[in-house]
């Protein structure tokens, strides 16, 4: 990106006021600078779930990890590269725009579904499979104790995936919580026909009963 | 070409095979909140975290932008 291409980019980051919109166009943003140097960035966490669910999660930072990369990220190239953003701190979260954003290590990602992708303003966005977040908000839910907020996301991410609002692969959801990095399959199987009672759907596991 | 998956609310569904435009993630906005709506309370933001003492001071207090009513996405 030209230089004033980014610097039209973050005036437009800057003046949004709707955290949602804000989060996708920075992540389009910092993707693209990253994409420029061969390095391919995913959204992962709160906000993969929130550009899933618009379900109102969101904070002030967003966080991403590195899917691939042609060279090696050390920490002067992030400093080089989220110094075009103007950004300030590191060397792993900086602030920029008006959020945190983050470049964590790696993408940690056991889901056989792809990567999904949206082609946000500045360039193609990636986003955690949805199969891995729900298996992992309700793995979180229930341990190592209860924990609300958790089970609220998935529940979301749940109805978002029931409505066909977000393509989901349900075996993979099921081979995930099978597996033994999850090991949850009866608290997700039990969410699922949860959910899908309260918005009145077939759950995609009702002949595995 | 593919056609074009629609919601059981008839927005445009985020696809797992191919990207998706800009046009048609916005289009969805206000019937994935309202899908959320229906299953948990409108806002689910966490009311701490690790990172409170950085967001707060960037926020004036709050941890993060206020979100958009439903009716207004």
């Amino acid at each position: 990106m030209k230089p004033e291409q980014i610097q039209q980019a973050l005036a437009d980051i800057t003046a949004e006021t709707d955290p949602t919109l804000k989060h996708l166009k920075l992540a389009s943003l910092v993707s693209a600078v990253f994409r420029e140097r061969g390095i391919e960035l995913v959204v992962v966490g709160g906000s993969a779930i929130e550009f899933y669910t618009e379900g109102a999660y969101v904070s002030g930072d967003i966080d991403l990890c590195v899917v691939s990369s042609r060279t090696a990220l050390t920490v002067r190239l992030r400093q080089e590269l989220m110094g075009k953003l103007q950004a300030t701190g590191g060397p792993r979260s900086w602030q920029v725009g008006g959020l945190y954003v983050d470049v964590l290590a790696s993408f940690e990602n056991l889901a056989r579904t792809p990567i999904r992708r949206l082609n946000g303003p500045c360039g193609q966005v990636g986003i955690s499979p949805v199969e891995e977040l729900l298996v992992e908000r309700i793995l979180i839910s229930k341990y190592p104790g209860d924990y609300p907020p958790a089970r609220e996301c998935a529940m979301k991410l749940l109805a978002a995936a029931l409505q066909g609002e977000v393509e989901t692969d349900w075996a993979e959801v099921k081979r995930l919580a099978k597996s033994n990095a999850y090991k949850n399959w009866n608290e997700v199987k039990e969410l699922v026909h949860e959910q899908a009672q309260a918005i009145q759907v077939r759950s995609p596991y009702h002949s595995d009963e | 070409m593919n056609k074009r998956k629609l919601s059981k609310s008839g927005v445009p569904t985020i696809p797992m095979n191919e990207p998706m435009s800009w046009e048609d993630w916005l289009k969805g906005r206000r019937a994935r909140r309202e899908t959320g709506n229906r299953v948990a309370p409108e806002i689910i933001r966490r009311p701490s975290s690790s990172s409170d003492r950085r967001l707060r001071k960037l926020f004036n207090g709050e941890r993060g932008l206020p979100f958009k009513k439903t009716e207004e996405l």
